[in-house]
């Protein structure tokens, strides 16, 4: 895990728009499975549909990259099954995230410029 | 549900078997989660989609899930491969280097002769360095080349001082002076050896 703390986060840009929003879902706090799939769908509105081989072998390659870790703590015990297996998002997932997050408001930057679209009032 | 359920965990089967192991119980918890969801909200349409959607998955991340597996083979296998064109690498140069000395010294061949005292080091050497540096590879996560390096300094260094101390007793013609360049010589053809094989491992690296 070491090792991955060495890789430089624009090296794994562009993600592909599951794995970008895995990583969205996990930001604001520790999930589950159905947690990041609810939360994914929601974003999205509903256009991006994680099955459950594509979201697990999504967190497969995400772990063994060092982007996200399971959770040691569970955030309410009280109301959850004991065998969900919770997933955190790493300082390296974090700072991947954010630099993908930074790759995008650029080409969304251009694409205003070129008034694709319309440009959002801050 | 139940049996729902029950064919859901059939359709894991598609999966490699150590992602199943990893994952299996979780996508069986998630498939529970999304049915129930299903069934309270969106009746019988609900469910249809939910299977639809399991299957439409299924052909996409099953593959994709194999062949990752596959190509974790392959690596292992290449990296087992190159192991052992190392050890039979070294291996015939040892016999290479033997029986070229007992050809000569049965036959008294001054050619091969004066490079006697270099082949026996390079075969004793040879045999005593490269077994520790296998194993020391193989066992630890010490870096091979640094492990060559001192392997062969230490044990070309051990041999010298029991030659120096064995052979000026049992052998008349024994001679300090080549007993120290022919293990230099040992040293620097090893220690070649194992610089060359890194060296190829590297470009490997780079170019798989």
């Amino acid at each position: 895990m070491k090792m991955k703390q060495k890789v430089d986060p624009e090296s794994l840009l562009p993600l592909r728009p599951s794995v970008f929003h895995i990583l969205l879902a996990l930001a604001d706090g520790d999930l589950h499975g159905y947690g990041i799939m609810q939360e994914v769908a929601e974003h999205t509105a509903g256009q991006i549909k994680l099955g459950p081989g594509t979201l697990y072998g999504s967190i497969k390659r995400l772990l063994g990259d060092g982007l996200i870790v399971e959770a040691d703590e569970r955030p309410d015990p009280s109301l959850d099954d004991e065998r969900r297996r919770y997933y955190r998002l790493t300082d390296f997932g974090q700072k991947v995230l954010k630099a993908e997050a930074g790759r995008i408001s650029r080409m969304v930057s251009v694409a205003q410029r070129k008034r694709l679209i319309p440009k959002t009032r801050s | 549900m139940l049996r729902a359920e029950r064919f859901f965990r059939l359709i894991l089967l598609a999966y490699p078997r150590e992602f199943r192991r990893e994952f299996g119980p979780e996508m069986a918890q998630l498939f529970r989660d999304c049915y129930r969801a299903k069934e309270k909200n969106s009746g019988l349409i609900g469910i249809g989609r939910l299977w639809l959607n399991i299957f439409i998955d299924l052909v996409r991340a099953a593959p994709k899930q194999h062949l990752e597996r596959l190509g974790k083979e392959n690596s292992i296998m290449n990296n087992l491969r190159r192991d052992v064109v190392a050890l039979l690498g070294s291996l015939g140069i040892i016999v290479i280097a033997f029986l070229l000395l007992s050809y000569g010294r049965k036959h008294g061949v001054p050619s091969i002769l004066v490079f006697g005292f270099a082949l026996d080091a390079l075969v004793t050497a040879g045999i005593v360095g490269n077994l520790i540096v296998f194993l020391l590879v193989k066992t630890t996560r010490l870096n091979p080349l640094r492990t060559a390096l001192w392997t062969f300094l230490l044990v070309n260094f051990v041999l010298v001082l029991v030659s120096a101390l064995v052979g000026s007793r049992v052998d008349p013609q024994f001679r300090l002076g080549s007993l120290l360049i022919g293990y230099v010589v040992s040293f620097l053809f090893w220690f070649g050896v194992h610089w060359l094989w890194s060296k190829s491992r590297g470009q490997l690296a780079v170019s798989g």
